[in-house]
């Protein structure tokens, strides 16, 4: 067509040159077809920019008259279904018939498939850089939620980490950790159609900002997602320069396509719960423990009641509370409940020659797995485009989300499981013992009844329940991005042409949060000196601009086996941010109704922030390919940022990647039935990151201790005017494998990426200089080396009406720290405490991060010290022949080693002559740890490498099955032979204070001889014996391999036959299970946990993955 | 074409605005104040010359004028809590390594680089601000070098050799590996900045202010300072200048004072021969009134220079001296350092002394002022004292409060005092300029030399004898109480009388130490420093003597180590070969 188009044009250009001198002011003719006059057919008049200066349409008898502006332009008729011809305005009369559009031959067009995407549109056969691309077709009727549930388990190399929380997003690592930087994140970057959202706000932690960032992801609908390409290596992130660091993850949203309006309305269903996680002990095993727990360290059964601790005695009425400490509460079943969400979506769009539409608008409602948990939100997407020339095109983007979200105040779950299950939520009615409308919370201290011995933390859990009816905290947020965007192609507007097109955008993301919160006093249960009736109203706002101005040229070669693209683009964001926040105690409380802190209570403080950045981007990218058979691209990227000072402000970021499509070559002719794509892809790159704080190159002034009556200031810091750039710099090989035409695709990169000069706190100067320390420098370098692999299939299996494909991946980082401070690494490194729980970290050169080190736990003690002491030697032999233990102390050799009167040394924990050790005595029932250097005491010398948190392999795969219009699609993940401390397990099996415990202790040690690997309860007395039966060893270490169901989803389309007679054009319901199980041996609740940094992956009990059942329904009208 | 061509020039304007590259990129903080926009008028110096001062009296500074100074002498010894700090049990067991804590130096660098930062930007700001005067922008920066040197000062009188620069650092590009630069060296930069700088600083503060009097740099605080150095560069007639500059210049301001308020001169004041010393004497059986005001109620008379504290209990207005809190006692506990054994039973023995021989036996105020017969620490520490001399011998009281109080900040106890720490007094300087006469003497004992020394000889003694004097406990002065001119006749003798005087008279001011080491310098030799340590409570006293007594590191060991860290960051600086760098952890 295209072609055709542009001969005529040519033909009419050279027309206009031969005849001339004629003045024609304007036109009339007659059109007809085959059939005779055409009525409504549209004659035009369009300038040089192809944009219509006039237009007319036929009568009824097909004549037309119109006025000519100029007569250099030229004159158009078109008619739906007949071909439109132009010509040039050089006689005043046009009778004409015009062809049939589909009576013209056949025109062979060759159509690329092309990237999309913010950088050149290369043809995907010649893209060089390793990325993968998501089409959203493929999950067309799934019932996705968020976009990172399409994402898990579908990208090799992507690490995605889900919390439970509501409204709270992923944790990604593409490629592992590249920066240990405290001042970088290490999330990859997101893209929704070039476009880089920048909220900042300065009142938000910076873990807390990562996951609003990445719940961001959220804030746009499944739905109006066309395709998602994550671009991996530093060749495909080079045009985001140092924004893409970590990787980029770029959105392309739908937009209308030419057609009749299009009307689709989808709903969805899903119910939600929690998995359980371990079963706690009910009130009965509680009390029990509990006693336990205050006899041990003492030997003393008036150990309970010299504490005197009348909530674990069932005593009767001479304490006043007694009915209140008689349950089998289950705190964790009445916090939790099942959370239901309706998804409510309409988009209609269509458009025509000019104008094309889309717009999108939701409705969610959400209730949380936790009680009093509710979340609203209202989200619109317009994305306008019309065409005012073939050269012009104005596009237009409006996107808004409103999001309110009813939020727990406490982190309930956590304190349901440490609360004492004994204990009643309501109070109970102190005549019939029933329960009245109160919560139940642990008396004030000042006229407390009960023991002193939970006034540090029974007393301080608030009734979780309480807390989630009375206590409020609200956040309402408004997120808007307009953007407006001019298409102008300068020069030829096809292939065969030069092409020049200049893209100019703006962008605006504007972002206002209000939170809202109050604590009423029938929550606090210590004291009051805190504040009763506490509240805090504060709010954010954020206003980011980006402008960016695209030249692409596209050289339109004689010899066609050379084609050549390049592009240049400047980019400038500027945006700035201010909160504010009041919050105030002691308001008047009346039923709840009064919770701002201006309703007259004590303000106790006003906080106020501000916030600015700005940037600069300059990218330069090419492609050239030859021959479709040997390909090279090139982009080189300039940032400039505010974030260094004016010496280091700009970084340079280049990139070369290559690619080699052997199966062009034609000594590869004979594959070619049957492998479509073989290709090498050599890249190279470098990328930087900035630090996420402004100001570090500024010399502060602050103020300092007055002297005598005079108010000082001193300088507080050395400007940090040597701060650079943190460079990652990586080599990347693929090879990309098609056969059958696409219906096997296989991929197989393998990287390396060092990084060096990172962004590293606390750097040791010499203090000379009158400071110890600066804050950051950069030194150190790491590596990352790792390979991925992926599979996709097209209609693999074809049967009839029955395909069926899959699609699988699987990958593996390893990292390494080269070089680093000494100091930095030893302010990194923690120095053991000898305490129950305390785990190391050690980050060492030349070891992968996240490694865990601990004590081995080699069981129970069984018997006691003084029964062993007790024997005869026969006797003893005896015990340790029989495999009984004692805490004994032996040699390597296994003998028992003895002291001076010939008695066995006891086994001690943390010796130190001076006293100034644990020196504990180990005694029947105590852990029994393995003296590794058989120095007859258990001290740090004992603590070894216990296992590393990074995983084998990770990857995910997938099998959908079709059959006429029933499709079942399902997708796992997976992640092989990574470690995990489990803290929470620690933490439920530690008995070691007043928390709750997991059903798991009820096998403890409870007397010699007791075998079991549980040891026995001890409490830990502030001032008193505390044993050691819960330090960091291997009992604890857990191997965290798993095989979870993704989802599973069955969908079925009606045929539109079977819907004409309602006027439908498509329904499709599907019902799908998102995580309905998980294969593991890992004992916790999830085992989806990854390290974070150089820390090992730990679970400190977060709030799992909820399982869920959705049902849902897309029409189309 | 022209169109398209003018679109696409438009369109590369549009795409390269690079003209306002660099101001779009410099954004500054709203809520902080930055270099830039700090020095511009005289109050933004006035504030760091605060800062700086509030830098030096910081607890980490005072602790180390305290250690530094006195803690390697016989002085001092581990006090009841002391097994809470090990690096301070270490000093006492003179088993001091890099690796101690109280070797690093950065507190003293921190002034020194406020100070420097002062001298760069003041005179910006002179240009800036024409309020700000060229006499006083010349009187900040005598008061700022004459802080840097007493900085460098305390560091070259510990470590011998220090990094030595007079640049502000504000920069990470700056050099920061500075080589050590010789002691002397340092010495003679000292002096000279001091010489240029001294008459250009402030002589009197204003009335109004009378706490800047003895809280800051006054010219007599240069000359003080001037005179010590001297001394320690052996330059003994300039010291003796600086003395007497420092000497009159009190006592003009003592007669001053005296016509102000009409006193007249009391009789139990002419023992002190009219040196402005504060008067010891409340009545013919009590004293102990000298101790009150000097280290109590503080800015006496003959304070020359000294860091001023917070005087109420809370440390609300300016920092609370927790320093000397917590060494020297408090309210609350003992303090983690005593007065050793060695100079409490030398108090409370009759024969055989070493530090109070002198005469006056148990008359001398200063073994009641300076500690408790249980050995507690009693300067810096108590708030009252009496000395009863009605009895046979005196009896010391310390009446109602007990100690200083102590603050709670953020609910936990600090244990603050609010004792002001003193750098120079009076007496100090007489004693300096004694010392200095004394070296003047000739060590032969003919006619000859003893016509060439009696000049000084008579100088020398007169000066100690004023000291001495000011603390007898007794109101009229008998032969038998007070020192004899015929006892210190030799330079030898003089010289161990201004030492012993010295000690009995600074006890616990941080001067010990240095007097040792300026003594070990002049001798080229330890001999006496050895015997002195010998007498120490705690060490092994061999092991110290061997230590100090090597005789090819002597001139090292009598200094401190420096700090392992520094010795790792910094390349450039060698350790103190006595001490080698802290890997091995021997003490040669």
């Amino acid at each position: 067509m295209k072609i055709l188009k542009s001969i005529i044009l040519t033909m009419a250009l050279l027309l206009t040159t031969a005849v001339s001198a004629q003045t024609i002011t304007s036109v009339h003719g007659t059109v007809s077809d085959d059939m005779g006059p055409l009525m409504g057919a549209t004659v035009v008049e369009i300038d040089g920019n192809g944009r219509i200066i006039e237009s007319a349409l036929t009568d009824l008898n097909g004549n037309f008259t119109m006025k000519v502006r100029n007569q250099k332009d030229k004159i158009r008729f078109s008619y739906v279904g007949l071909k439109t011809v132009t010509f040039p305005i050089n006689k005043s009369t046009y009778n004409l018939k015009l062809e049939s559009a589909t009576q013209l031959k056949e025109v062979v067009i060759k159509s690329k498939k092309r990237a999309q995407g913010n950088g050149l549109p290369i043809p995907e056969k010649e893209i060089s850089y390793a990325s993968q691309t998501l089409s959203m077709k493929e999950f067309e009727g799934l019932g996705l939620t968020s976009v990172d549930e399409a994402l898990q388990g579908r990208i090799a190399g992507l690490d995605i980490v889900s919390g439970g929380d509501l409204g709270k997003g992923s944790t990604m690592r593409l490629r592992g950790v590249s920066s240990l930087s405290s001042l970088t994140d290490s999330n990859p970057l997101i893209v929704v159609d070039g476009n880089i959202r920048e909220v900042n706000l300065d009142n938000f932690d910076m873990a807390g900002a990562n996951d609003e960032k990445f719940a961001e992801l959220l804030n746009i609908n499944p739905e109006d997602i066309a395709s998602i390409t994550v671009k991996k290596d530093a060749a495909a992130t080079a045009i985001y320069g140092s924004q893409g660091g970590n990787g980029v993850i770029e959105l392309t949203t739908k937009r209308g396509v030419r057609g009749k309006p299009k009307l689709t309305y989808s709903l969805k269903l899903t119910g939600t719960y929690q998995p359980k996680g371990y079963e706690m002990l009910n009130g009965d095993d509680y009390t029990m423990l509990m006693k336990e727990a205050y006899f041990n360290p003492a030997q003393n059964d008036e150990a309970a009641s010299q504490f005197n601790i009348p909530e674990i005695n069932y005593l009767g009425n001479e304490f006043s509370e007694w009915r209140q400490y008689r349950a089998n509460t289950d705190w964790r079943d009445a916090v939790t409940q099942w959370g239901l969400r309706q998804n409510h979506y309409i988009t209609v769009s269509g458009g025509g020659e000019k104008a094309s539409f889309r717009i999108g608008g939701g409705f969610d409602h959400e209730t949380g797995t936790m009680i009093e948990q509710k979340l609203n939100r209202f989200s619109t997407r317009v994305a306008l485009d019309y065409n005012i020339s073939e050269r012009i095109r104005v596009s237009t983007n409006f996107a808004l989300t409103y999001t309110k979200n009813k939020m727990n105040y406490d982190d309930l779950l956590a304190i349901a499981l440490k609360k004492m299950p004994n204990m009643s939520i309501y109070e109970k009615d102190p005549l019939t013992g029933e329960d009245t409308d109160v919560y139940y919370n642990m008396l004030q201290s000042g006229n407390y009844i009960g023991s002193e011995a939970f006034k540090e933390d029974q007393r301080k859990y608030v009734n979780p329940v309480a807390s989630a009816h009375l206590a409020k905290k609200d956040r309402r947020t408004y997120d808007m991005s307009p953007e407006l965007i001019l298409n102008y192609k300068l020069l030829g507007m096809d292939e065969d042409h030069w092409q020049l097109n200049w893209r100019g955008s703006v962008y605006m993301n504007i972002f206002n949060q209000y939170d809202d919160s109050f604590y009423p006093q029938e929550l606090t249960t210590t004291n009051y000196e805190g504040g009763v009736n506490t509240s805090y109203t504060g709010s954010s706002k954020s206003v980011s601009f980006n402008t960016k101005q695209t030249l692409t040229l596209i050289p339109a070669f004689t010899n066609k086996d050379h084609s050549m693209m390049v592009l240049g683009r400047f980019e400038l964001t500027s945006g700035s941010s201010s909160s504010q926040g009041t919050s105030g105690t002691g308001l008047p409380s009346t039923n709840l109704a009064i919770t701002s802190p201006a309703a007259g209570g004590l303000i106790s403080s006003v906080t106020s922030g501000y916030n600015q950045w700005r940037s600069m981007y300059y990218t330069l990218s090419a492609h050239y390919a030859y021959k479709e058979r040997y390909i090279i691209d090139a982009t080189v990227r300039a940032d400039g940022t505010t974030k260094f000072g004016p010496n280091n402000r700009w970084g340079y970021f280049p990139s070369v990647s290559l690619r080699w499509n052997v199966i062009e070559e034609p000594f590869m002719k004979w594959a070619k039935p049957v492998l479509n794509m073989l290709s090498i892809r050599p890249s190279w790159g470098q990328v930087g990151r900035q630090p996420n704080q402004n100001y570090l190159y500024t010399s502060k002034y602050g103020y300092s201790d007055r002297y005598i009556d005079m108010s000082s200031m001193a300088p507080l810091n050395i400007r940090l005017t040597d701060l650079k750039w943190e460079i990652t710099t990586s080599y990347n090989v693929g090879i990309d494998l098609a056969f059958l035409d696409d219906r096997l695709t296989l991929t197989l990169e393998g990287y390396r990426s060092t990084t060096t000069d990172m962004l590293m706190a606390n750097y040791r100067v010499p203090s000379n200089t009158g400071y110890a320390t600066i804050p950051y420098r950069n030194t150190g370098k790491m590596r990352n080396i790792g390979w991925e692999f992926h599979i996709n299939t097209n209609k693999l299996i074809k049967a009839g009406k029955f395909y069926m494909d899959l699609n699988a991946n699987f990958g593996n980082n390893k990292n390494e720290l080269l070089e680093m401070d000494e100091y930095i690494l030893d302010g990194l490194n923690s120095k053991f405490g000898y305490n129950n729980g305390e785990w190391l970290r050690r980050v060492q050169l030349h070891n992968p991060l996240g490694a865990i080190y601990g004590f081995k736990y080699k069981g129970v003690y069984q018997y006691n010290y003084n029964t062993f002491v007790d024997m005869t030697d026969e006797q003893r032999r005896d015990f340790l022949a029989s495999g009984k233990t004692a805490p004994v102390a032996m040699n390597a050799d296994g003998s028992l080693i003895l002291d001076a009167t010939g008695a066995p040394k006891r086994m001690v924990y943390d010796y130190t002559n001076d006293g100034t050790g644990k020196n504990y005595n180990f005694n029947g029932g105590d852990a029994m740890y393995e003296d590794l250097n058989h120095d007859g005491q258990i001290n740090a010398l004992d603590i070894t490498y216990l296992g590393s948190s990074l995983p084998k392999l990770t990857g995910g795969f997938g099998f959908t099955f079709t059959y006429g219009d029933w499709r079942l699609a399902t997708q796992f993940t997976y992640r092989v032979g990574n470690k995990i401390l489990n803290m929470a397990r620690l933490n439920a099996e530690a008995m070691t204070g007043n928390d709750n415990q997991s059903q798991a202790v009820n096998y403890r040690w409870r007397k010699e001889g007791d075998v079991t690997s549980i040891p026995r309860a001890m409490h830990n007395f502030s001032n008193g014996p505390i044993a050691y039966n819960s330090l960091v060893s291997d009992r604890f270490v857990e191997d965290g391999s798993y095989l979870r169901m993704s989802y599973a989803q069955l969908n079925y389309t009606f045929k539109k036959k079977q819907l004409k007679w309602i006027g439908l054009s498509r329904i499709a319901i599907y019902a799908s299970i998102n995580n309905p199980f998980v294969i593991t041996k890992y004992s916790g609740v999830d085992p989806d946990i990854v390290n974070a940094g150089y820390d090992p992956a730990i679970d400190n009990a977060q709030t799992p993955r909820s399982r869920s059942y959705t049902l849902g329904l897309t029409v189309d009208f | 074409m022209k169109k398209i061509i003018y679109n696409i020039i438009s369109a590369a304007c549009l795409t390269l605005p690079m003209v306002s590259c660099s101001d779009f990129l410099e954004i500054k903080p709203q809520n902080e104040i930055i270099m830039e926009d700090f020095w511009s008028e005289k109050a933004d110096v006035d504030n760091i010359v605060a800062g700086c001062y509030a830098a030096l009296e910081s607890d980490a500074a005072i602790r180390r004028m305290m250690m530094w100074g006195e803690f390697r002498s016989e002085n001092v010894m581990a006090g009841p809590d002391c097994e809470k700090d090990g690096n301070l049990q270490n000093v006492f067991k003179e088993n001091i390594t890099p690796k101690n804590f109280y070797t690093t130096w950065d507190v003293f660098y921190n002034v020194i680089n406020r100070c420097n930062t002062v001298i760069k930007y003041a005179p910006e700001v002179a240009q800036r601000d024409p309020a700000y005067s060229t006499s006083e922008l010349n009187a900040t920066l005598a008061e700022v070098t004459a802080l840097r040197a007493l900085c460098y000062f305390y560091l070259i009188r510990t470590f011998r050799d220090v990094p030595y620069t007079t640049e502000a650092y504000t920069d990470d590009d700056q050099e920061m590996q500075l080589a050590a630069t010789p002691f002397y060296t340092v010495l003679d930069n000292l002096i000279a900045d001091l010489e240029r700088v001294k008459s250009s600083a402030i002589a009197r503060y204003p009335e109004t202010q009378p706490l800047y009097q003895t809280g800051r740099i006054t010219q007599d605080a240069i000359n003080a300072m001037l005179c010590e150095m001297y001394l320690w560069k052996k330059d003994y007639q300039s010291c003796i200048n600086y003395a007497d500059l420092v000497i009159n210049s009190k006592k003009a301001q003592a007669e001053e004072k005296k016509q102000k308020t009409g006193r007249t001169t009391q009789s139990s004041e002419l023992r002190l021969k009219g040196y402005p010393l504060v008067n010891n004497m409340r009545s013919t059986s009590s004293f102990g009134s000298a101790f009150e005001e000097i280290f109590v109620t503080g800015n006496s008379q003959e304070t020359i220079f000294e860091l001023m504290f917070d005087n109420t209990n809370a440390g609300t207005t300016m920092l609370s001296n927790s320093a000397c809190g917590q060494w020297y006692g408090n309210s609350q506990a003992d303090g983690r350092v005593a007065a050793s054994n060695t100079v409490v039973e030398d108090a409370a023995l009759t024969n055989s002394r070493t530090v109070f021989d002198d005469k006056n036996k148990k008359l001398d105020a200063r073994i009641y002022e300076n500690f408790t017969t249980g050995g507690n620490v009693c300067k810096f520490v108590y708030r009252t004292l009496s000395i009863n001399t009605s009895g046979s011998d005196p009896e010391a009281s310390y009446s109602t409060i007990f100690r200083y109080n102590y603050a709670k900040i953020n609910n936990v106890d600090t244990w603050y005092t609010s004792s002001n720490w003193i750098i120079y007094r009076l007496s100090d300087i007489m004693l300096l300029k004694a010392e200095a006469l004394a070296q003047l003497m000739r060590d032969g004992a003919t006619d000859e030399d003893v016509a060439y020394n009696t000049p000084y000889r008579n100088q020398a003694f007169e000066l100690v004898n004023v000291v001495n004097q000011r603390s007898i406990c007794k109101s009229t002065l008998g032969d038998d109480d007070t020192l004899k001119l015929t006892d210190y006749s030799t330079k030898a003798a003089m010289e161990e009388l201004v030492l012993r005087e010295r000690q009995r008279e600074l006890m616990f001011e941080g001067k010990r130490w240095y007097d040792l080491v300026r003594r070990s310098l002049r001798d080229g030799n330890t001999k006496t420093l050895c015997q002195i340590v010998g007498r120490r409570d705690g060490p092994n006293s061999q092991l110290a003597q061997n230590f100090f007594g090597n005789k090819s590191l002597w001139n090292w060991a009598i200094f401190w180590p420096y700090n392992y860290e520094e010795l790792t960051v910094n390349k450039n600086l060698a350790p103190n070969p006595a001490y080698g760098d802290g890997n091995t952890g021997n003490i040669e």
